[in-house]
């Protein structure tokens, strides 16, 4: 209670304490990116170089689109495990579209409504009906991986139109085409966490639901459009995933959903919700395709990627934890 | 002084309910009450834990539906049904647990849900602007509008809360018990605060247990006693002690079994006990011996027997059991030591569900007595606890969900009697059971008293208390505040419980 005491003392530094906390906390995530940069630049010389780093981003495109609506979903206390699997049922609903003539961006623009759709399905069930997130996505997340090998059994799509890498390989500006998507789905996302209304209110859902209730916020119909961009953006990944790779293929994205998990909580987003930020999230989606290209480059064998990311994504955890208790103080004077 | 209207009839009350009534499975929580409250008046509202001056704040706030009763917002009427009703009938809530959202600025908090700004957009510096100024207006000058909510006391986040409620338009602001987590200083502040609210014509509701709030704020005050309202006094006609013998008087049942024994040796000794919850408790429980726990809700009680059975941790101080200490901080250890507890919540912390009645009734046997569990002795005991305690159930393999409340709590209480148990601590082991059950725990407790142990009782409701208790102790803001014997009246046990007012302690950053 010696607060009380002080509010004169901390005025002047609590006025800018929300934006310097994300920013102490933004940076830290920086920090731990850049070091880890570093490190790899020092094992490897081909690290350090512009067209690699292109290849970072380019492989983080997918993990950051579809973080950015998961992200949202997070810091109002949900969780969608099913991203992976409409990634992958998006991909082989636009491949099979497009193998039907139906006409590309026709084909993109019907696999992300397919992606609000499954979204729409989770949100009602769970808002709806107050059951579990996890449950519900993870059910979700067999039909839709069902539901890609139903669309096509046989794998990998071929016959595709010529069109049907534009996404994943063109150039705009001279940056490849998956930046630039990540780079407007984060602005979007960005603005929407920071500056508006509905942004405001996914925080207070998730840090105090009661509070948000009791000021006539309706809890329900924001969790459903929650759910809803978070199955289009899983979507969207999907697309520009399975153009980069110029296939539409049932297989892709399994374990998606973690990577994605991974980097929202590197990112600084807490899993009991209210915190939260996007640029924090695009910072752990980083950091995560670093650690794959850097581990890679350096010669280490694939399979301690799997053991590295999943350390990383513990200790990213553990600190969350001794955030939400105090022990790391981010208070006054941080 | 039964139904005196100090208001001149010709106002019109800002709100008035009438006929309101609510029951619970097995309660009748209010009953027939009527209530008004006029702009420019605080309307106290007192009564036993369990009176109903909850209910009432509850079914305001459209929290809890009424079952009976309508309502009336300056002459018309108005459907109170959830707290969106209440709130569009200007009716605002300062509970006790804040509404506050950390993640939010204290601007973001006051006008969540009606937000300033354009096209979605959320436009900060008209919030802040607008939250400033409502805070100004009830004297919060220096809480800044862009600060977080993270970093608020106590005292502060009531402040956004007041605002939020101002930002509404309440014209009815309900607090209930506000001053709990608050510190003298803070305590004058938000007096103030009401003042000013009252002067700007609104109507404020103030639920306290703390007769010195009541009498210094209240124009009138209305008595709750099971359900009823029992009468509404205007400022200065009546003592605190015509109040609280309002508050008082209720019938003693004849549910309690006489004692016999007189209480032998100390068994437990408590010195000093501390943590953040209570302060230095001192307590000597003795062979055959009830000690009754009275105190309001909130006032440590229940944090004390977790104390004392190493369910929560403990700064300072000794336990002992038959003069041999008790390892702190340990459950295994207090229940080696012989300490057992029957705990408030039954459903999600006296039994587990999904097992079965022998299972749950031999939790404790299979743990600390064998663990090696021999079929034969092992349902011998189960079946001498059923027997011994009278538990009707239709098999022993059947799932405990399926017994009645009075029935799991037998098991709750029973299972420790298979293992050398010597203290029972029992916290509100009546609540949520029907009479004919409550009647067979007090004959149950009373039994396991003369056979020898040393029983801790701890129990909201007075009557049996004072029925079954050998001797009381009163308990008020952590602290033992006063001791009484079994033949205490319901006074007595009252005064010491709300007019020594002890100072809260505080715990954490947000209490």
């Amino acid at each position: 209670m010696s607060d009380v005491a002080t509010p004169h003392s901390t005025a002047g530094m609590g006025q800018k304490f929300l934006s310097n906390r994300n920013m102490v906390l933004t940076a830290a995530t920086l920090a731990v990116l850049v070091l880890m940069c570093g490190v790899f630049a020092t094992l490897t010389d081909r690290f350090l170089t512009v067209s690699n780093f292109q290849n970072v981003m380019r492989n983080a495109a997918p993990v950051i689109i579809a973080s950015c609506g998961m992200t949202t979903v997070m810091i109002a206390r949900g969780l969608d495990l099913s991203v992976g699997s409409v990634l992958a049922a998006s991909s082989v609903i636009a491949g099979s579209l497009a193998v039907a003539g139906v006409p590309l961006y026709l084909a993109f623009l019907l696999a992300v409504l397919f992606g609000a759709a499954v979204g729409a399905v989770n949100g009602v069930i769970i808002a709806g009906l107050a059951v579990s997130p996890i449950i519900v996505t993870l059910g979700m997340l067999n039909i839709a991986r069902g539901a890609a090998y139903l669309i096509s059994p046989s794998a990998i799509l071929v016959g595709l139109p010529s069109g049907w890498s534009f996404l994943g390989t063109a150039k705009v500006l001279g940056l490849p085409m998956p930046i630039v998507i990540a780079g407007i789905v984060v602005a979007v996302f960005y603005v929407m966490t920071s500056y508006t209304t509905f942004g405001k209110r996914i925080y207070a859902i998730g840090g105090n639901e009661e509070a948000a209730r009791l000021s006539g916020i309706n809890i329900k119909r924001t969790l459903l459009w929650l759910y809803v961009m978070c199955g289009m953006t899983a979507a969207l990944a999907g697309v520009v995933l399975s153009s980069r790779v110029g296939s539409g293929d049932p297989n892709i994205g399994v374990g998606f959903e973690l990577q994605v998990i991974a980097a929202i909580i590197i990112g600084g987003t807490s899993l009991s919700g209210g915190e939260g930020r996007i640029l924090g999230t695009v910072i752990g989606a980083l950091i995560i395709g670093v650690l794959a290209n850097g581990l890679n480059l350096a010669g280490v064998e694939p399979f301690w990627q799997f053991v590295a990311q999943g350390l990383v994504l513990i200790v990213a955890i553990i600190v969350d934890r001794l955030v939400q208790d105090g022990v790391l103080k981010m208070r006054k004077g941080a | 002084m039964q139904h005196s209207e100090p208001v001149d009839p010709g106002l019109s009350p800002l709100l008035r309910a009438t006929g309101l009534g609510k029951s619970f499975p097995g309660v009748q929580a209010l009953s027939g009450v009527n209530f008004d409250l006029f702009a420019g008046e605080v309307h106290c509202l007192i009564g036993e834990n369990g009176a109903g001056k909850s209910t009432l704040v509850k079914i305001l706030a459209g929290v809890q539906e009424a079952d009976a009763g309508t309502f009336e917002v300056n002459g018309k009427a108005m459907s109170f049904a959830n707290p969106q009703d209440s709130q569009a009938a200007g009716v605002a809530c300062i509970f006790q647990e804040l509404a506050v959202v950390d993640g939010l600025s204290v601007s973001e908090n006051i006008l969540l849900g009606d937000e300033p700004g354009r096209f979605g957009f959320f436009d900060s510096k008209a919030a802040d602007v607008l939250a400033q100024d409502l805070l100004d207006s009830i004297g919060f000058s220096e809480l800044r509008a862009d600060q977080p909510a993270r970093d608020l006391s106590a005292a502060q986040r009531q402040a956004v809360m007041i605002a939020k409620a101002l930002r509404q338009n309440a014209r009815v602001i309900i607090m209930d018990e506000p001053t709990s987590p608050l510190e003298e200083a803070e305590v004058r502040k938000l007096f103030k605060v009401i003042d000013r609210l009252r002067a700007a014509g609104k109507g404020i509701i103030y639920v306290s247990h703390k007769m010195r709030e009541i009498d210094e704020l209240g124009d009138r005050i209305t008595v709750f006693k099971d359900g009823h309202r029992v009468g509404t006094v205007t400022r200065g006609a009546a003592t605190p002690e015509d109040l609280v013998r309002m508050m008082v008087g209720r019938k003693l049942d004849t549910l309690f079994p006489a004692r016999d024994s007189q209480p032998g040796a100390p068994t437990l000794e408590v010195r000093g006990l501390s943590n953040p919850h209570i302060r230095n408790i001192d307590l000597t429980v003795r062979r055959n011996e009830i000690l009754g726990i009275a105190g309001l809700v909130g006032s440590g009680r229940t944090e004390m027997l977790r104390a004392i059975f190493g369910a929560d941790r403990v700064s300072s101080g000794t336990v002992t059991v038959e003069n041999a200490p008790v390892p702190l901080n340990s459950i295994p250890a207090a229940i080696e030591a012989g300490i057992a507890m029957v705990p408030e919540e039954r459903r999600s912390a006296g039994i587990v569900p999904v097992l079965s009645v022998a299972d749950n009734t031999a939790i404790i046997w299979d743990q600390y007595v064998n663990r090696r569990a021999h079929d034969g002795p092992r349902s011998d005991a189960i079946q001498k606890i059923i027997e011994m305690l009278g538990v009707r159930t239709a098999s022993v393999t059947q799932s405990i969900s399926a017994l009645s409340g009075g029935n799991q709590q037998k098991v709750v209480v029973g299972k420790w009697l298979l293992s050398q148990t010597r203290v029972l601590l029992l916290d509100e082991p009546t609540r949520g059971v029907d009479v004919g059950a409550k009647k067979e725990i007090y004959q149950i407790i009373h039994d396991l008293a003369e056979q020898g142990l040393a029983v801790v009782f701890v129990s909201s409701e007075l009557p049996e208390l004072l029925g079954l208790a050998d001797r009381i102790v009163v308990m008020n803001g952590g602290e033992i505040v006063g001791g009484l014997s079994g033949d205490a009246t319901e006074e007595q046990v009252i005064e010491l419980s709300m007019l020594h007012a002890a100072t809260p302690i505080l715990t954490g950053e947000h209490p």
